[in-house]
């Protein structure tokens, strides 16, 4: 039975929709990721679902109650926020006490939920400290334990790690993973950053336009984006897109690139829909599937040569650029550890896999 | 040797700004203070007398009208603090019920733009037993209603502290909606999810947020406390009797009315003082906040 | 694109009813509350306007909030260009005319001064500026009582005692600390490196301020002006001590109309001079009101 549904919820602000018809399902102990681009929708969902922002339309269920009409506090989950939302006057034990006080438990159970989740954030030491005195971290695991000690089945997380720096970041997305492999709690996690979904999520919802444009496993999405959208927002750099048109002979189906005159061969790919001939398809090609190098690879579905604009070298990886004719870029991903960094100018030679295609229709996007 | 302009221009652009704090302030008050010790009356005498230097403040601590205007500004700075008690309840109110919150400001900020003769000329009016409140109650059968407080000297103050919190209401207010904006909605957000009723929310997450606006207010309240003079002289004309003399009222007199600037001086003293003794904690509390922001940003 | 291939394809008819927005037992009472506060409020000026519109005769019988029975503008005209003030008897509109002279010489004064210290303070490097501003901000609270009597006799010995100028020039000084440190809180937030580039540029503290520094200030300007416009038209006391006989302001003709005056009081009368006193800085306020809060609070909190 799935923990969370989203049933028709429409919300409006005024006369701007910003939620139409929109339908969701969380398995229980599931990790889902909402993710899209700011002003997407997501924290909007994420807010009414925990009865901070009232729906305008349709209905929520948690737990097979329907809680659209209840208040925050009756709905059985917890939350960690943004910016943490300490209680700045209160030690941190009395921000993790506050929430449990309302509840009417006895004192010793308190004490021992407070203690447990202490423990299990590493914050024992920090009990009696104030905010102000915490490190941004710290801070972070606070905000985590005041939704632990609230023992409930859901969590909903709002960007919790957007205000950390980038190491601190990856140590809580690897914490915060372990504590749900541990609780098998639910979790709702609202994220702008792809890494953060990819990483923790057991499933994500790409959202658009107030819109979801795909659930699905973090690998799922990955190999087989369902639309455009999503095929260029999770990657990176982003998926190279090109403009082709499939032609259809003897049994085969290949498409023509035709600013660089290259015949892609997708014989390999598997069509939900089989296109006609003289269809107009995008191609999507992952930089990091690229081959590079002169030896022509017996698997290899596109062939191109094409002058080098400029590299970028991050690390072990090397990201060139090339010149697909049209005016657009070609990214390329490698190690430059197995090919020299081609420089400016240089004509360089890219094969790309016959059976890691991405093909979307050219008019809905969708993927074919 | 050629001037170097950058250097010397701010210099000399300062010294209009200089030779006012250094003649009309920091020189005035000390001109003040050193006429306190002389037996100036009418016109400035700058021989002080050794043996009795401290005979204008001998005379002032025994006088009794300077002794009730001491006590009224205790009675007005207690009294008015309502204005921030119902500032603060209705900054609250107008942040949480969102609807109006314009007009509501608009409307309870206004008599802020009137002034202190204007506002007790109103309210003055509103008092009149014949023809105000007291005579419309009593119209309408309260036969015993009695508004006639600006006759009687127990009651007169009371009136003057309703006229100036209906002058500075909405100052506090908005002093404190702009204190109640600044706190993170994520907080309200968390409150509410951690069902935290509306008392314990206010008593001890926001108030105690809001300390340090409390304490501006009061400071403020109290400094223009001190300074009580127009809507006194507006409404009772410091009457019935002496009964509603302020310190600033007090000052007046002496000198206007008695002609006195020595004694006058020592009574203006004794109000720097009483500033002063209200300063302090604003200064320290300045301090103490920039040093805390400091912590809070390492 | 995807978008609206997306939302297209969703563009089904939703079939649920729309909830309605509750309004809760709790949003009522709030509702109450402020309303009765509004009243408390408005009832004074509601009370001064229809006295202010009555004859004499329905004044005289008791009923405060009754609306005129016969509109009159007779207590305005005489308010306005009869009353007697003392010994004088020519309405509050010599006072008004004498406000306003007092009003732009104050105001020149004061953000002259005031601006030009703000921003030498805040933009140029002087050492001793901390201590300045501190000295500046212990003045800006000291009562205006403590300096008046000095004030007086300075002002008396430049010979200029009882003109308008002298209630100009208090008003200036008294003004100055006030002003300079919100004019000074002002621009120390311009970034320091617009400042070094019109050094390297030009480098002349003058042309500096007058062709970069006060075009950026239109905001802080009209909060200041606010602030000293309400200050000074509403002043009492410093018209009355530095005032002369005639270039005494509004706010002193009127106190001496409502509370000194001989004969029967006229109270119509008494109403439509207050309000006539009252009417210039609010239409300042409901005119510019979101300024007025910030020129209050930027008078309130410093530092």
């Amino acid at each position: 039975m799935p923990e969370i549904e989203f049933n028709n919820i429409v919300k409006r602000f005024g006369r701007v929709t910003v939620l139409e018809d929109l339908n969701l399902q969380v398995d229980d102990g599931e990790f889902l990721v909402l993710l899209g681009p700011s002003g997407c929708g997501k924290t909007t969902l994420l807010n009414m679902l925990a009865g901070l922002q009232e729906v305008t339309g349709g209905s929520i269920v948690i737990g097979g109650r329907d809680v659209t009409d209840l208040d925050p506090k009756d709905r059985g989950l917890a939350m960690v926020f943004q910016s943490y939302a300490l209680y700045p006057t209160k030690t941190v034990r009395g921000n993790l006490k506050f929430g449990l006080s309302v509840q009417k438990l006895d004192r010793a159970e308190i004490e021992r939920r407070v203690a447990w989740a202490a423990n299990l954030l590493q914050i024992d030491k920090l009990l009696d400290r104030k905010p102000a005195q915490l490190s941004g971290g710290q801070r972070q695991r606070v905000a985590i334990g005041r939704a632990l000690v609230k023992n409930v089945d859901v969590f909903l997380f709002d960007e919790p790690l957007s205000n950390l720096d980038a190491k601190l970041r990856t140590e809580m997305r690897l914490e915060i993973k372990q504590l749900h492999q541990e609780l098998e709690k639910t979790i709702v996690f609202v994220t702008h950053d792809q890494v953060e979904a990819m990483t923790m999520a057991s499933r994500i919802a790409v959202m658009n336009g107030g819109v979801i444009q795909q659930i699905a496993t973090p690998d799922e999405i990955y190999e087989r984006p369902a639309n455009l959208f999503v095929a260029q927002f999770i990657g990176s750099p982003a998926m190279n897109t090109l403009k082709a048109t499939v032609e259809r002979a003897d049994g085969s189906v290949s498409a023509v690139h035709a600013p660089t005159g290259a015949r892609i061969d997708l014989s390999a790919y598997s069509f939900s829909a089989a296109p006609k001939d003289g269809d107009a398809v995008i191609v999507g090609l992952r930089p990091e599937h690229f081959s590079i190098g002169c030896n022509g690879h017996a698997d290899a579905g596109a062939y191109f040569s094409l002058p080098v604009r400029y590299t970028e070298k991050t690390g072990s990886d090397v990201t060139a650029f090339l010149d697909s004719g049209d005016g657009g870029l070609i990214a390329v991903r490698f190690d430059h550890k197995h090919h020299h960094v081609p420089k400016m100018g240089e004509m360089v030679e890219i094969h790309f896999p016959k059976d890691r295609f991405d093909i979307f229709d050219a008019a809905s996007e969708k993927r074919i | 040797m050629a001037i170097r302009w950058s250097w010397a221009s701010p210099r000399i652009a300062l010294i209009p700004a200089l030779t006012v704090t250094a003649v009309a302030f920091l020189g005035a008050i000390c001109w003040t203070i050193w006429i306190s010790f002389t037996r100036s009356r009418r016109f400035p005498d700058y021989a002080i007398n050794l043996a009795e230097w401290t005979r204008q403040y001998e005379r002032l601590f025994r006088d009794n009208a300077w002794e009730t205007a001491l006590k009224n500004v205790l009675i007005l700075a207690i009294g008015s603090a309502l204005a921030i008690v119902f500032g603060f309840i209705l900054a609250a109110m107008i942040e949480r019920e969102k609807r109006g919150e314009g007009f509501f400001r608009t409307l309870f900020l206004y008599p802020l733009a009137v002034s202190f003769i204007v506002t007790g000329i109103v309210w003055r009016w509103m008092f009149n037993p014949d023809l105000g409140i007291q005579n419309f109650l009593r119209g309408l059968g309260w036969e015993s209603a009695n508004f006639n407080w600006l006759a009687d000297p127990q009651t007169a103050m009371y009136g003057i502290i309703l006229a100036s919190i209906w002058h500075g209401l909405g100052f506090y207010m908005a002093l404190m909606l702009a204190g109640l904006k600044s706190i993170n909605s994520e907080i309200w957000s968390a409150a509410r999810l951690d069902g935290v009723s509306f008392w314990r929310l206010y008593i001890e997450i926001i108030i105690p947020m809001l300390k340090f606006t409390f304490l501006t207010c009061a400071i403020l309240l109290s400094l223009g406390v001190v300074k009580t003079y127009d809507i006194v002289l507006a409404m009772t004309g410091g009457g019935p009797g002496t009964s509603t003399w302020t310190p600033a009222y007090f000052v007046i007199n002496s000198y206007a009315a008695r002609g006195n600037i020595g004694y006058a001086s020592s009574a203006a003293v004794m109000m720097l003082l009483m500033t002063a003794a209200l300063f302090l904690p604003l200064v320290l509390a300045t301090a103490w906040q920039a040093r805390r922001r400091e912590a809070m940003a390492q | 694109m995807t978008m609206t291939a997306q939302t297209a394809s969703l563009a089904t008819p939703v079939s649920k009813s729309l909830r309605r927005k509750r309004i809760r037992g709790s949003s009522i009472a709030v509702l109450v509350f402020l309303a009765m506060w509004a009243a408390f409020v408005s009832i004074p000026l509601y009370v001064v306007i229809v006295t202010s519109f009555k004859t004499m005769d329905q004044v005289a019988l008791g009923q405060v909030f009754a609306l005129p029975t016969e509109w009159t503008f007779e207590p305005w005209r005489k308010a306005w260009s009869e009353v007697c003030a003392g010994m004088t008897c020519e309405g509050v509109s010599h006072g008004f005319w004498v406000s306003m002279k007092i009003l732009f010489p104050s105001l020149l004064i004061s953000i002259g001064i005031s601006s030009v210290t703000g921003y030498a303070l805040a933009l140029w490097k002087i050492r001793w500026a901390g201590t300045f501003l501190f000295i500046l901000f212990l003045c800006a609270f000291v009562p205006f009582q403590i300096i008046m009597i000095p004030l007086v006799v300075l002002i008396s010995s430049l010979g200029i005692f009882g003109t308008i100028w002298a209630v100009a020039i208090v008003h200036s000084v008294l003004a100055m600390p006030l002003l300079t440190l919100i004019f000074r809180n002002f621009y120390k937030d311009v970034p320091e490196e617009l400042i070094n580039a019109a050094i390297m540029d030009c480098g002349s503290f003058w042309r500096i301020f007058f062709e970069i520094i006060l075009p950026m200030s239109a905001n802080i300007m009209i909060v200041v002006l606010i602030l000293m416009i309400t200050t000074v038209w509403n002043d009492y006391l410093i018209g009355l001590v530095f005032g002369g006989v005639g270039t005494q302001p509004m706010t002193v003709i009127l106190a001496n109309t409502v509370i000194t005056s001989f004969g029967e009081v006229q109270y119509n009368v008494d109403m439509a001079a207050a309000l006539l006193t009252a009417i210039p800085p609010l239409i300042v306020y409901f005119a510019v009101g979101k300024f007025f809060v910030q020129g209050i609070t930027a008078g309130a909190i410093k530092g």
